[in-house]
């Protein structure tokens, strides 16, 4: 009798736990597929080829593409750095790295439109010929500031588990420093770096806050996916926000196939 | 050192190594490794035997003292330059790359062209018999397998010294006997000298042509594996090299000669030591019998067998003679001799055959207590 009722109570805890689960899925999929389905098939596609999605799609690929090949290429120095060497407070250095990933976009961006706006640097940038606010450039800028510490996150978790003794190993068979990193750490951090790379592309086609405070939200200037959906919803063009809203969800659903496929269930965010 | 001769070539020499690494030290290590010697290095873990491998590859840059390779100075040569293999226990092949770019990676370091890595590749994988390995990827060789080729790869480089940290103990027991015998040959195949750090004593007997024994970053004994096996300098060694009885006693002189007093019992014993001592006696050492002994033998105690262990042909037990002592006999004498738990019997032993180390860490203030006891 007794061990008849605990099977009933495990069951009916296991059962509501299955349908919540349920229907929170359901309740994710209806929104999503409720997104793309409410305009008509005919508007959508009219909105999708239309020259202002087009310039914000092409945008934003060329800025993301950019800020995700530099943060590349800083962030692997730098994991490196922070997992192998110690120097200064490393504690403390991956703290400050890590802040523009806990801080709130807007934040960061206003930080920036200081830096390179009215503050003493930009001044100085200005008289040599460089203004970065309100251009393509800022957007970037933007970009690479707040995906940057999470790609040295990433890269860093991975240096941190190659065994230092596989660079011991090459080092005695003759690699130099250079060597070691080019042909040991970073092939066997192969796997982090691509899964880091794709979810770094696609904060960046998505990042909006830091982007709006830096470069702007100027039509056809400095209008990224995101901001168009912005600029749209502002005029009321529901057509053309959802066309963009439909091509970040796409790229969405796309790295994150990629990514379950690189990684499994392994947790990089 | 009687080993050394004086014309030996000595190709590595490590004077007065120091360096701490974390809770790691090396305390003023004194080695020299001769031409084509195998050379044993016994410590438990913890003993500071990886980083002394590792300060002689060059991975950690010594605090204090020096290492000559050829009698060439190469404490501030960088690994790369240095020429010596490094072998770990878990053979840290690179996974990304298939056997064949893990064994010829020392030489394309070296801008070897390609053809010709190929080629020596080839040659040194049919000397470890391991050819057949070549296009495969590490994580799909048995772990005999993937040591052959760590191996290989070190080798390749035609390094003066191999280094091999623990080589055997990640193999099965079949597996480790045959690549134990593999790599006593290695000298003599390739001309290396080796250094192998173990904690199995077993390597020292089956291996060793000269050897030492680490203990807590410092080397407590060298020599012959024999030598410290049947001379022990310290109980440390005595007790890795599997002497089990180790125990704290009083030397002195009394009427009877030397003895030593273990609270009421007296042992004879032949050393020149007083006061506190450890003293060990080899388990095979101890003769069992049902009546006292009448034999050359000067110790003879009645004690009280307080557990059997039986393992295989051979029983262990272990007795109460107001300490206690582990024996070991055939199980077909503790048959005939009828020997049960609870059983009186009595034991004998030569005077001879205890060992005996003062005691340096022997507490003072219990060291008077005894001391007066004995008065």
């Amino acid at each position: 009798m007794k061990r008849k009722s605990r099977f009933l109570a495990c069951s009916w805890f296991k059962g509501s736990l299955i349908i919540l689960s349920a229907a929170l899925i359901l309740f994710f999929c209806l929104v999503f597929a409720g997104l793309v389905l409410w305009p008509e098939p005919r508007a959508l596609i009219d909105a999708l080829t239309s020259e202002e999605i087009l310039f914000a799609i092409e945008l934003s690929l060329v800025t993301s593409l950019i800020s995700t090949l530099l943060c590349a290429v800083i962030a692997l120095p730098v994991a490196y750095a922070l997992s192998r060497y110690q120097f200064f407070s490393s504690r403390l250095m991956g703290l400050i790295i890590s802040l523009p990933l806990s801080l709130p976009p807007l934040v960061a961006g206003i930080a920036l439109l200081i830096f390179f706006g009215p503050s003493f640097f930009g001044e100085l940038l200005r008289t040599i010929g460089i203004d970065i606010v309100y251009t393509t450039g800022a957007i970037i800028i933007a970009q690479f500031f707040v995906n940057v510490p999470y790609l040295i996150r990433v890269m860093r978790s991975a240096f941190d588990s190659v065994n230092p003794r596989y660079e011991y190993v090459a080092r005695t068979l003759g690699a130099s420093e250079p060597g070691v990193f080019l042909q040991v750490s970073l092939p066997m951090s192969k796997q982090a770096l691509l899964a880091g790379l794709t979810i770094t592309w696609s904060k960046a086609m998505g990042e909006f806050g830091a982007v709006l405070m830096l470069a702007g939200a100027t039509k056809m200037k400095t209008e990224t996916l995101p901001i168009a959906l912005y600029l749209n919803i502002s005029t009321g063009d529901l057509d053309m926000a959802i066309a963009s809203a439909t091509i970040l969800l796409a790229i969405s659903v796309g790295t994150l196939i990629i990514f379950e496929h690189w990684f499994g269930s392994r947790k990089m965010m | 050192m009687v080993w050394l001769k004086e014309d030996d070539v000595m190709p590595l020499e490590i004077r007065s190594l120091s360096k701490t690494l974390g809770d790691f030290h090396l305390r003023d290590v004194n080695l020299t490794i001769n031409d084509g010697e195998y050379f044993i290095i016994l410590g438990p873990s913890g003993a500071g035997k990886t980083i002394l491998l590792e300060t002689i590859a060059g991975i950690h840059r010594p605090d204090n003292g020096r290492i000559f390779l050829d009698d060439t100075d190469i404490t501030d040569t960088p690994a790369r330059l240095r020429h010596i293999g490094m072998v770990y226990q878990d053979y840290m092949l690179f996974p990304h790359l298939t056997i064949e770019k893990n064994i010829g990676f020392g030489l394309k370091q070296q801008g070897v062209h390609p053809e010709e890595i190929k080629r020596l590749t080839g040659e040194i994988a049919s000397l470890l018999e391991i050819t057949h390995l070549l296009p495969r990827d590490p994580e799909t060789l048995s772990g005999g397998e993937q040591q052959r080729v760590a191996i290989a790869r070190a080798l390749i480089i035609r390094p003066r010294v191999l280094l091999l940290d623990e080589p055997l103990s990640a193999l099965d027991a079949i597996t480790r006997r045959r690549m134990r015998n593999e790599l006593s040959h290695l000298p003599s195949l390739t001309g290396v000298s080796i250094i192998h750090i173990t904690h199995h004593a077993e390597d020292l007997v089956s291996l060793g042509t000269r050897s030492a024994v680490m203990d807590e970053g410092a080397i407590v004994q060298m020599g012959h594996p024999d030598e410290i096996f049947q001379n022990p300098q310290t109980p440390f060694v005595a007790a890795f090299t599997g002497m089990e009885n180790l125990l704290p006693g009083i030397a002195g002189t009394s009427h009877e000669g030397k003895i030593i007093k273990v609270g009421n019992v007296r042992i004879h014993a032949i050393s020149h030591h007083t006061g506190p001592v450890i003293f060990g006696i080899r388990s095979e050492d101890l003769i069992f019998s049902r009546e006292p002994l009448r034999s050359s033998a000067r110790n003879v105690l009645q004690a009280k067998v307080t557990k059997i262990r039986l393992m295989g042909s051979l029983a262990w037990v272990m007795v109460d003679c107001g300490f206690s002592l582990t024996g070991v006999l055939t199980v077909q004498s503790l048959f005939e001799l009828g020997i049960d738990d609870g059983d009186m019997v009595y034991i004998t032993f030569k005077a001879s055959a205890v060992m005996v180390f003062p005691d340096e860490k022997w507490d003072k203030k219990e060291l008077s207590l005894e001391t007066r006891d004995d008065t």
